[in-house]
């Protein structure tokens, strides 16, 4: 046990291509800062308060027997779900799977943008060239699937569910150009960003634009339940975003405050659109709570994740700068895990690491700590509860490619 | 006394929710509505306080529950930190604060008239709780909140700099950055707000009608900072038709759809709601006309004062005169590189497109006067007419 641990902290840092400290510290019992998930639902909480010790004990245990065979054994070690699902069936490529209702996605993404000015309609596009990963829409139609399968075996995809999967993107592009506004980011997905381009006047507009013809389609749809549940991400969005610009003084305060900014700035799209997507195919309300339950979930996974591999990858793989986070004077997961084990750096954090050296320092700390892994620990803990969650449905190949979804993206590198 | 009488003599006709207002300096409205010379002001005040009258109170519980939130105490915080900065976000703040007496939610102020005019039309009303107050369903004045939520969204959504083009006079570069960041998330904390009143109106076809105003607004307002660019205005060569295409999307868009809505909200049908949609978009056009008109018919204009190149009368000016000639006339104007305000507007003055522009603001005004015919004679249709002879006068 000890021995594998050793190797698993040092391929990490191999990989992370960072320094080498041969005195590997234990991890510390009794994490009190993972307290209070955000979301309705208390079993989730009572999970995410599962103290630290046990929390690592319940996941090397998972893991334990899985970990050679694990044919992510040479990227992440972490997978540790797939020994628990018996779907019996061959795993296609979820992607692939998901992409059979997904054709002309983009082109039917443009359709929604009737704009008849050339710039504007050219600035609204930029993000829709079919470079991104559509990991949104994906979940979202193959959720829809596998509701629809669930409720009346029906192999169909309903045209309003197709379209909360454009509607998904469409939000979430929205959010993109605003942010890179907010952050001064200069490329996305290894392009410029709108506002290099353009400028951020323009670039503003631009996303309100976007956001316009997703609420056009979404009430095109017609069905006001559906409207509400969407309505409920912008607005999370838009909290989300102010909860970043606040920091907390408390340790276990901030790190709620953490997971839900996480929540409302990652987790409740991919949530919401997928209850909408269950609302148009089914109508069991216990159906719509897991799929929103799996879609939450994964969420967090999501951006978990995402926030680790802003220290560990590089930025040719995402597209994007890394370390990021840490210029932009937030701490993210790692960074608070980080802190339990260098109280130094809370000091470091309370001034948003804005003096010379602070992001250097702090990613020296994080390194040097189990912030990276512990961070991967918690997002497999939600990936655990996706699949427990998605489990209940019927089996389908779209579960179980939603299954397998909630492992890529604990082993995505970018 | 009935609740009317009793909100009638509050200083402010916002109501209750107008105390609140006015410190915290948000969701108020634009100072464009205002008329401008003081006779034609004291005038307009007039009409526009017996319409506050007519429709008891204008704001609905939206705008309080946007006050009492969290992210709006954060919003004032933060502003208050761009205090002695130069990012416009402060200027349209600041007009929010000072000029609030004058300020006029006209937008939504239409929207209730407009209801109250129409009256309810006998089937069921799509509100869930449709209690009404002074003629108006709670849906409607939900609605006419939202007009105005959307409206200030973009309001300050147009208040972005571009950092790439700042001057040193523009101060430091990290206050434009910081300035930026608020006025992008105050805004789309309003439009969040809009989208959630939309929501709970429970009606798709409302919902729809107000995404697509905002998506034209979006439109106006970018056409409007593309020939508003400095260089780029007197460059600018669109015709009348092109100009009101434009002044469709940034100005009249958004009420007449409101209309159209709240129109919907009371389940009337296709015929009303065109009627209320035209009456919304000729209004609007109307004013929109007059407010451009005020630099030429102003007595007392002040030698310095400049004015949009883009404006009605200077379009029209530009369309009888033709693009070579007014090139011409700007050249003349022009000295070491600045333009002459006074002196070009002696020269338009001295063209038609001074006459022609308050013909064509008394064209629409009479399209939105015809609209109105439709309706039963009541006390909020005469206010309604009474916003239009306001708008179309000038003397």
């Amino acid at each position: 046990m000890a021995t594998r641990w050793w190797r698993w902290r040092w391929r990490w840092r191999w990989r992370c291509g960072c320094y080498w400290r041969p005195a590997a510290r234990s991890p510390r019992p009794g994490f009190p800062g993972s307290a209070g998930l955000p979301g309705p639902r208390a079993a989730a909480d009572a999970r995410a308060q599962m103290s630290y010790f046990n929390l690592v004990k319940s996941i090397t245990s998972a893991f334990q027997n899985v970990y050679e065979l694990s044919r992510f054994h040479h990227t992440t070690p972490g997978v540790c779900c797939r020994s628990k699902i018996q779907s019996g069936e061959q795993y296609t490529d979820p992607f692939k799977l998901g992409w059979r209702d997904l054709k002309d996605l983009y082109e039917d993404i443009k359709k929604e943008l009737l704009i008849s000015t050339t710039e504007l309609k050219e600035m609204s596009e930029y993000y829709f060239d079919g470079k991104g990963k559509a990991f949104r829409p994906i979940i979202v139609v193959l959720m829809a699937r596998a509701c629809n399968i669930h409720h009346n075996n029906s192999r169909n995809v309903h045209a309003s569910q197709r379209s909360i999967a454009l509607i998904a993107e469409m939000i979430h592009t929205a959010t993109l150009v605003h942010d890179d506004v907010i952050d001064d980011a200069s490329s996305r997905r290894g392009k410029h960003t709108v506002n290099k381009i353009w400028g951020e006047k323009k670039a503003v507009l631009a996303g309100d634009l976007i956001l316009s013809a997703a609420s056009i389609a979404l009430a095109r749809i017609g069905n006001t339940t559906v409207i509400s549940i969407l309505t409920q991400v912008i607005e999370d969005l838009v909290r989300g975003e102010f909860l970043q610009l606040g920091s907390k003084e408390d340790e276990s305060e901030r790190f709620a405050h953490y997971l839900e900014k996480t929540f409302k700035k990652t987790a409740s799209l991919i949530a919401h659109s997928c209850k909408a997507v269950s609302v148009l195919g089914c109508p069991d309300p216990a159906v719509h709570e897991i799929a929103y339950q799996y879609g939450r979930n994964v969420g967090m996974a999501f951006q978990l994740i995402d926030d680790v591999l802003d220290f560990t990858s590089c930025s040719e793989q995402m597209g994007k700068p890394t370390s990021t986070d840490l210029k932009l004077g937030l701490a993210t997961g790692p960074v608070l895990f980080a802190c339990r084990q260098f109280p130094e750096m809370n000091a470091m954090i309370m001034r948003r690491f804005s003096l010379p050296g602070d992001v250097d320092r702090a990613r020296q700390y994080v390194f040097q700590s189990d912030g990276v892994q512990q961070t991967t620990y918690l997002a497999q803990q939600y990936c655990h509860e996706a699949i427990r969650e998605i489990s209940k449905l019927r089996p389908s190949p779209e579960r179980d490619a939603l299954i397998q979804l909630s492992e890529i993206v604990l082993t995505r590198e970018k | 006394m009935s609740l009317r009488q009793l909100l009638i003599p509050l200083p402010c006709y916002l109501g209750p929710l107008g105390l609140l207002r006015r410190p915290l300096w948000f969701p108020s409205t634009v100072g464009s509505w205002r008329a401008q010379s003081s006779r034609s002001q004291s005038h307009w005040n007039q009409v526009v306080s017996e319409a506050e009258k007519i429709v008891g109170y204008p704001t609905s519980f939206m705008s309080l529950r946007c006050l009492l939130s969290d992210e709006l105490s954060n919003i004032a915080m933060q502003v208050r930190k761009l205090v002695g900065t130069q990012h416009p976000l402060l200027t349209t703040a600041r007009g929010f604060v000072h000029e609030s007496r004058h300020n006029l939610q006209l937008r939504g102020l239409v929207v209730l008239l407009i209801s109250k005019a129409a009256g309810p039309s006998g089937l069921d009303t799509a509100c869930q709780n449709d209690d009404m107050v002074s003629g108006i369903y709670s849906c409607q004045r939900s609605l006419a909140e939202i007009t105005e939520l959307i409206h200030t969204a973009l309001l300050v959504h147009r208040g972005i700099v571009n950092l790439n083009e700042l001057q040193s006079s523009d101060g430091p570069l990290k206050d434009m950055q910081f300035g930026n960041k608020i006025a992008i998330l105050s805004g789309d904390f309003l439009l969040a707000n809009a989208c959630n009143g939309l929501a709970l109106l429970q009606n798709s076809k409302v919902v729809e009608l107000l995404a697509s105003a905002l998506m034209d607004l979006v439109q106006g307002v970018y056409h409007e900072n593309s020939t508003s660019a400095k260089e780029k205005a007197i460059t600018d060569d669109i015709g009348i038709s092109t100009w009101k295409e434009q002044t469709f999307l940034s100005h009249c868009a958004l009420l007449a759809k409101s209309c159209q809505a709240a129109m919907e909200l009371a389940r009337h049908g296709a015929e009303v709601q065109g009627t209320a949609f035209r009456y919304g978009k000729h209004v609007a056009m109307s004013h929109k006309i007059h407010s451009d008109l005020q630099p030429f018919i102003k007595e007392k204009a002040s030698e310095s004062a400049t004015f949009n190149l883009n404006s009605a009368p200077v379009v029209l000016h530009q369309e009888f005169l033709g693009r070579d000639l007014w090139m011409k006339q700007i050249r003349e104007a022009q000295e070491k590189g600045r333009l002459d305000y006074a002196k070009l507007r002696e020269t338009i003055k001295a063209g038609k497109g001074v006459t022609s522009a308050i013909d064509l603001c008394r064209y629409h005004g009479n399209k939105a006067l015809a609209a109105l015919e439709s309706f039963p004679p009541s006390e909020a249709r005469s206010a309604l007419e009474n916003i239009v002879f306001a708008v179309t006068r000038f003397s």
